[in-house]
């Protein structure tokens, strides 16, 4: 390091030395990003080859038959005539829909009513809150078989307890009435905990000041809910309203475990459906063209709720 | 120089990322190169199956030394549709595997197997094999696609304690479908269990509805100018499906419980609460070994009942060869097929052998009856030569052994057998939960559903 280094030269003197610095930032700067690119290369490749080379591969194979042994054949768009006269698909919407709108009608409101009623607790809060969380801690399957015993329509859980003070037998999941509400039940409960966890951080993050200039202002408990607490929570309502939304459409384990997609295809969701034609038909096409009309109707429904919500979460 | 250390490491770290990904693709299955061919097969028993775990260890060992350069790997695992088809497509499915008689047709039909005639040419039985069971894993041509293990007819399954307990003989199962009512009211009105448990869901109501269907004469697809269509909207399938709705809603014989699939039916059954199901002796084994039956002494098998047709399905599982699978260890994989499975079925002696080492251990059950696999001569040579270590109670499959030969063995429907059973575990599950079930208008759109799919997959 010579002091030469250090002393303006003639040039620099004269205003011109601003030339040879940004060469010498934009070297750096290069650098920098090149750096960032290289330590970007193992995540880069890890999603390409196991998250966006399946879903590309997958969108190609919606347009070929294939027996995963043979070069596959190019069929155009005949995997998609064959989903559409598919006389189950109209059922499996149905269906799906019903249970998210089921979902949505009941799993959607208890997390935020229980996480407000966990938030005024004093005392032994983390034992709700451990309580709260437990069933998410449970496997899927492990608790829709528990929830299976539960639902016995003979020596069940539920109609045991219910038989105590004279209501039911109830089919639960033997009718098609009830077997989309029993699924929409347990996996309320399976699902809820981590949804109460998140209403209660954010309403724990409430500036409590808000609550206390309300109940000056002579705002009731309701009051302070509807015009302090919900506003407040907009954001986070919002986004798990639209997880909830994608989640609940994605429905595969309840029906497959607890009913096969019974009694009479009540519990055929679009899932279920693309299960049987991968793995029960060997129709791989096939599942590949309904997984792919699946993701663009969620990426319509998304974008949809984001327009429409986008005013609401940002008053 | 941070920087260029910093650029390094970062480089290092993208390459080995890179490495341990492209590596995934040396987790290739099996080899074949100059120093021999590696075989990986499905169809060694698990650690628990102390006994016969070490009877497929000595198997290995034997037919390693029998054939220089072949080396075997056992593995556990067993068929699911899900990884057989990510391994097939991931190049890493094993180089035989063991498929239960429900699907090979479908894998035939999709070319997922290889064919194995040329391969099997050079064992001196291989036309010896019982055509009966053949059918179910050859095509229409004829070509052979798998070699059977402990083939079944299916038949009826009881519990013979509780036939006892409602005042029945346990050893005259009902031999008619009036009778399978009649006994299942009995069990149920007495005993308070279930007398007849009816499998619906996960494609089995379908494939019991089939097996019925025979029972009564019916069939379940016919040809129709040359293409395969649905025939199950006749009137022995109306019957049987009459019989189970008169046995749901009059007699309250069926239970409550009306989404089974063979598991829960077994399940069910293992712990006593099921007086009667459609399975095959293969079913023994599950109710012993797998769900623990209390007392197996209570095990009992029939023939499958009959209402006019005189005929039943078969069962049981085979080893196939995926079509993945090079030429030159296809027919390794045949050599290890007729040692493993051939010739141990044909030969007194071998079948001996691996029946007292299986009998040393009192949990396994040997010698469960099946079909034969050849001529009804060989199967009792083979019968007699393992009889001293015969741990199952041999008199309980009498009415089965007995009655099954007189019925016409039928496979499962040619063309695509899961879209027919798909469409029937919905009309039995609807006549086993709606009283006012209408069969006709069930059968007749089951019908038109079905027709759309089969017409449109034929060309």
């Amino acid at each position: 390091m010579s002091l030469a280094v250090d002393v303006p030269t003639e040039a620099e003197a004269a205003g011109k030395p601003a030339a040879r610095r940004p060469r010498r930032r934009r070297k750096s700067k290069w650098r920098n990003e090149l750096t960032a690119l290289v330590l970007l290369v193992p995540a880069l490749l890890t999603f390409g080859l196991f998250s966006w080379w399946p879903i590309v591969r997958g969108l190609l194979i919606s347009f070929q038959q294939t027996n995963l042994v043979d070069p596959a054949k190019w069929v155009g768009l005949d995997n998609f005539r064959a989903i559409f006269a598919d006389p189950l698909l109209g059922t499996a919407v149905e269906n799906t829909l019903l249970f998210t709108g089921l979902a949505l009608l009941i799993g959607f409101p208890l997390p935020i009513v229980l996480a407000a009623v966990m938030s005024t607790v004093r005392r032994a809060g983390g034992v709700y809150r451990f309580l709260a969380y437990l069933p998410v801690v449970i496997p899927p399957v492990v608790s829709v078989l528990l929830w299976k015993w539960f639902y016995d329509p003979g020596a069940g859980l539920f109609n045991s307890i219910l038989g105590l003070v004279g209501l039911g037998p109830y089919p639960w999941l033997q009718s098609p009435d009830t077997a989309m509400l029993s699924l929409v039940l347990e996996s309320t409960w399976a699902g809820m905990g981590g949804a109460v966890l998140i209403y209660l951080a954010a309403m724990v993050g409430i500036p409590t000041e808000l609550y206390e200039a309300a109940q000056t202002d002579g705002a009731g408990i309701w009051r302070r809910i509807w015009h302090v607490m919900l506003p407040q929570l907009r954001p986070v309502i919002g986004l798990l309203l639209l997880m909830q939304l994608i989640g609940t459409i994605q429905v595969f384990t309840e029906p497959y475990v607890f009913t096969g997609g019974g009694p009479q295809d009540s519990t055929v969701t679009v899932l279920l459906l693309v299960f049987r034609y991968a793995f029960v038909n060997g129709d791989y096409g096939q599942a590949a063209a309904l997984s792919f009309l699946l993701a663009i109707a969620l990426a319509i429904l998304s974008a949809i709720y984001l327009r429409a919500t986008r005013a609401w979460s940002r008053t | 120089m941070r920087l260029v250390r910093r650029t390094v490491a970062a480089t290092a770290a993208g390459l080995l990322a890179a490495a341990a990904l492209s590596a995934c693709g040396a987790l290739a299955p099996s080899s074949s190169d100059g120093d021999g061919t590696v075989l990986r097969v499905q169809g060694m028993p698990p650690g628990t199956e102390k006994a016969a775990l070490e009877a497929f260890n000595r198997q290995v060992a034997a037919f390693e030394e029998a054939n220089p350069g072949i080396t075997v790997e056992g593995t556990t695992n067993v068929w699911d549709p899900m990884t057989f088809s990510a391994k097939l497509a991931g190049g890493s499915i094993e180089d035989v595997i063991s498929v239960p008689f429900t699907e090979p047709q479908g894998l035939i039909e999709r070319g997922q197997v290889a064919a194995i005639d040329g391969d099997l040419a050079f064992w001196d039985h291989a036309k010896e094999f019982n055509p009966q069971v053949l059918t179910t894993l050859s095509d229409a041509g004829g070509k052979l696609y798998g070699v059977p293990e402990a083939p079944f007819a299916l038949g009826l399954v009881y519990n013979r304690a509780l036939f006892e307990q409602a005042g029945l003989d346990p050893n005259k199962p009902p031999a008619t479908w009036d009778e399978v009512r009649a006994y299942a009211e009995q069990i149920a009105e007495r005993t308070g269990k279930t007398g007849y448990l009816q499998e619906t869901k996960d494609n089995q109501g379908g494939w019991q509805l089939t097996m019925m269907t025979y029972a009564h004469g019916g069939a379940m697809e016919r040809q129709e100018n040359g293409k395969y269509v649905a025939d199950f909207n006749s009137a022995p399938t109306k019957s049987a499906l009459q019989l189970l709705k008169d046995m749901r809603w009059s007699d309250d014989a069926v239970g409550e419980n009306q989404l089974n699939n063979q598991a829960d039916a077994i399940k069910a059954f293992a712990s006593g609460q099921v007086g009667m199901f459609l399975g095959t002796p293969g079913t023994y084994k599950l109710a012993k070994m797998t769900y623990g039956m209390e007392d197996i002494g209570d095990y009992g098998i029939g023939a499958m009942p009959q209402a006019g047709g005189n005929a039943t399905l078969s069962g049981g599982k085979a080893y196939m060869i995926p079509a993945s699978v090079s030429a030159d260890k296809r027919a390794a994989a045949v050599k290890w097929l007729v040692h493993a499975y051939g010739q141990p079925q044909y030969d007194p002696a071998i079948a001996a052998e691996n029946a007292k080492n299986l009998a040393a251990d009192p949990k396994a059950a040997v010698g469960v009856p099946t079909l034969p696999l050849f001529t009804a001569e060989q199967q009792l040579k083979i019968d007699e030569a393992i009889k001293p270590y015969v741990n199952v109670e041999l008199a309980n499959f009498t009415p089965y052994l007995t009655g099954t030969p007189t019925l016409e063995l039928k496979p499962e429907p040619p063309f695509q057998a899961q879209t027919v059973y798909t469409a029937l575990d919905t009309v039995l599950q609807a006549v086993l939960t709606d009283e006012n079930a209408d069969i006709d208008a069930l059968l007749t759109k089951a019908e038109t559903d079905v027709n759309t799919k089969l017409l449109a997959d034929q060309p």
